[in-house]
């Protein structure tokens, strides 16, 4: 597969995928003896079934363009850039890849702990197919990014994650590839060392490298590229400009949301109606400051969360908290009336409260909310909907600067 | 100079030639990472040990020590002259070939997630063992040559063919190495099943026992068909016995050898597209 150019002329793309299927050929059950699978052979009973990962793919990449590729988890990112890499050979179809292609691998794979740092810069530029002579001249440069000083000398057993990620990150990308294969490698390690990779990419890009880039990150997508392609299930929903890729993706995203928020609204709320609550929480509404109902808002944008709750007895001190946790589960915050002084009697019937948040400053993002109602005489819950209601900060076409972390805390600059 | 050894080139999924050769031309390519597995294999074997890539030498002597004792007195009546010397050197045959077939077989299944990331050549990991073999056998060479020399046993000329023989075992050994981990990339049970393998096929082999206690009605049969018996006779011929092989010694071993290496490498270069699907 290594035969000098065919003739290709200089202006076609660097990446092209014709027609390119890849079908995994799995046994329906996991069979892994050879007992077994003597059995399964003669009573003819091995039934495959083929998934597509992916289906009649057609992509063409030129020359110095940096590439996105969206979709949900599964959609075939992966499997088209292992095509690319050369890892997996298309079932159907047919890839064309000219140049050195160099992937970003996950932090430390190909590592090994017992070996040093030096020891594992050598192996691992072998593995991405570099002579030694390549490595000799590599070597100081690489330890150089990787700020690793003295410490290359001790096994990497004893370095912090964020250390190896950095040395793993500076072996893959010392060279000039000619396509540069980045999967999702800049959520890796700290804020530090994250600028630093986004920095070296820029670069890699300013020497006119072709970088196909696969990101979560609507943003990163946005900033980066070019073009992008929407996987869905094995097959390209959209190749556009970057722009309208995840503006369409976007849109999918937010309509799928709205209908399963609307289905969960009428799905029946947690506790149902059987067990009798003296209060109960009747409906939560996220508004933005237009007093319409909102999921997707962007950082900086007012919102407002509206309670409402239906006393079946009169409570004479109710407690009204919310509590907004990220999608991993951290917990973000988790204000109620109490704290801010709000001292609620709530007759029988109809009553409500509205949060209002002047301006969101968290960062993008899926967020989950939970709402409470407590009676603080004895300090009951009364009624809890726990992560029940969702809502998601995306920046996307908005005036919005800040990039990392979880909230922005709307500080300026001055010179000193 | 060398350079990137795909750069400027055009990789195209539909061109390609016989795999079985491509892999040879891409394993030529990739000799420096051959380098590195087997310098990363010895490196940390021992890393931690403090007498270090001494094992490797007192390894198979402490084993040799253990058999010694365990049954000279019984094979006596064998007259094998030096049989701490006769079992160390078939103890280095044998090493040779469980350890780096074990190996192969290992690194694909259990370092195999690396061929999902990156483009290596797949039969490197064998090759590599094979080359983490040569470096064990001959440093234990050492001892056993001080173990001939010590029970009094002439080193001879012919010890100079051993190069030889080893070489023709390292063809038999990557052909086993390459054909179990095609098996055990498709039944992981491969694996476990094997150490059972080469345990009884060792005690099949004339390793620590004489062939002549093998009784005479199946001593034909358990010689001739076992590959291993002539591969750990090619072996011991020039260093203990202190002769070069007859013709048929050197050729059937050979012969056994290249066509096994052959199996070997065509079954594992063509199902091996199929690995990073199954790995």
């Amino acid at each position: 597969m290594a035969d000098k150019s065919h003739g290709l002329i200089d202006d076609q793309p660097i990446i092209r995928l014709e027609n390119v299927s890849v079908k995994y050929r799995m046994p329906q059950e996991r069979i892994g003896t050879f007992k077994e699978y003597f059995i399964r052979v003669l009573e003819g009973k091995i039934k495959h079934r083929s998934f597509n990962a992916l289906n009649n793919v057609n992509l063409s990449v030129n020359q110095g363009e940096v590439f996105g590729l969206i979709g949900h988890n599964g959609a075939g990112k992966s499997t088209l850039l292992k095509l690319v890499a050369r890892v997996i050979r298309p079932t159907i179809g047919r890839v064309i890849v000219r140049g050195h292609v160099a992937p970003l691998l996950e932090v430390g794979a190909g590592f090994h702990p017992e070996l040093t740092g030096r020891e594992n810069v050598y192996l691992n530029g072998a593995m991405l197919g570099f002579s030694q002579a390549e490595m000799h001249e590599k070597f100081p440069r690489i330890v150089e990014f990787s700020e690793l000083g003295d410490f290359i000398d001790a096994p990497l057993r004893t370095y912090s994650s964020g250390m190896s990620a950095r040395l793993g990150f500076a072996v893959a990308t010392d060279s000039q590839p000619d396509i540069l294969i980045v999967d999702e490698i800049l959520s890796v390690g700290d804020e530090a060392f994250q600028h630093k990779s986004f920095e070296r990419i820029q670069s890699i890009k300013a020497q006119g490298a072709t970088i196909l880039l696969v990101s979560h990150s609507m943003n990163t997508i946005e900033s980066m590229c070019q073009r992008a392609a929407w996987l869905h299930r094995g097959q390209i929903v959209t190749m556009d400009t970057a722009t309208a890729v995840v503006d369409q993706y976007l849109g999918r995203v937010s309509e799928d949301e709205s209908r399963q928020l609307s289905m969960a609204g009428h799905a029946e709320l947690p506790g149902g109606e059987k067990e009798y609550k003296p209060i109960e929480i009747r409906q939560v509404r996220i508004l933005n400051h237009q007093n319409h109902e909102q999921q997707t808002f962007h950082t900086g944008e007012g919102m407002q969360v509206e309670i409402e709750y239906l006393a079946h007895e009169p409570i004479d001190s109710l407690e009204v908290g919310i509590a907004i946790h990220r999608q991993d589960g951290v917990h973000i915050t988790g204000p109620n009336t109490a704290f801010d002084g709000l001292d609620i009697k709530a007759p029988p019937g109809v009553g409500g409260v509205i949060y209002d948040i002047p301006s969101i400053p968290l960062m993008e993002g899926m967020y989950h909310l939970s709402v409470a109602l407590v009676n603080r005489a004895g300090n009951v819950i009364l009624d809890y909907h726990d992560q029940y209601y969702f809502f998601r900060i995306n920046n996307h076409g908005h005036d919005v600067h800040e990039r990392y972390g979880v909230m922005t805390m709307r500080g300026e600059w001055h010179m000193l | 100079m060398e350079s990137q050894p795909t750069l400027n080139v055009v990789y195209d999924s539909t061109r390609r030639g016989s795999v079985i050769f491509e892999e040879l031309r891409e394993i030529f390519n990739y000799r420096y990472l051959l380098l590195q597995l087997v310098r990363r294999d010895i490196l940390t074997r021992y890393k931690r040990s403090f007498l270090g890539v001494a094992w490797t030498m007192l390894n198979p002597l402490g084993m040799m020590v253990v058999w010694t004792i365990a049954f000279s007195q019984f094979f006596k009546a064998s007259n094998l002259p030096s049989y701490p010397s006769y079992v160390l050197s078939g103890l280095l045959a044998w090493n040779f070939f469980s350890q780096t077939t074990t190996a192969s077989m290992v690194n694909l299944v259990w370092g195999g997630g690396l061929l999902n990331r990156i483009y290596m050549p797949r039969t490197s990991f064998a090759i590599a063992a094979m080359g983490t073999g040569l470096v064990n056998i001959s440093l234990s060479m050492v001892p056993l040559i001080g173990v001939m020399f010590i029970t009094g046993l002439k080193l001879h000329w012919s010890i100079l063919f051993t190069p030889i023989s080893v070489l023709i075992l390292v063809g038999f050994a990557l052909g086993v190495g390459l054909l179990i981990s095609t098996l055990a990339v498709y039944f992981p049970d491969i694996a476990e099943m094997y150490q059972i393998v080469i345990m009884a096929w060792m005690f099949l082999t004339p390793v620590m026992y004489p062939e002549t206690i093998l009784p005479a009605q199946y001593r034909g049969l358990i010689t001739a068909l076992n590959p291993m018996y002539h591969m750990v006779k090619l072996f011991r011929i020039p260093i203990y016995f202190g002769r070069l092989p007859t013709l048929a010694e050197f050729l059937i071993p050979l012969g056994i050898s290249v066509i096994v290496l052959l199996i070997g490498w065509t079954v594992f270069t063509k199902k091996s597209d199929e690995f990073a699907y199954r790995i």
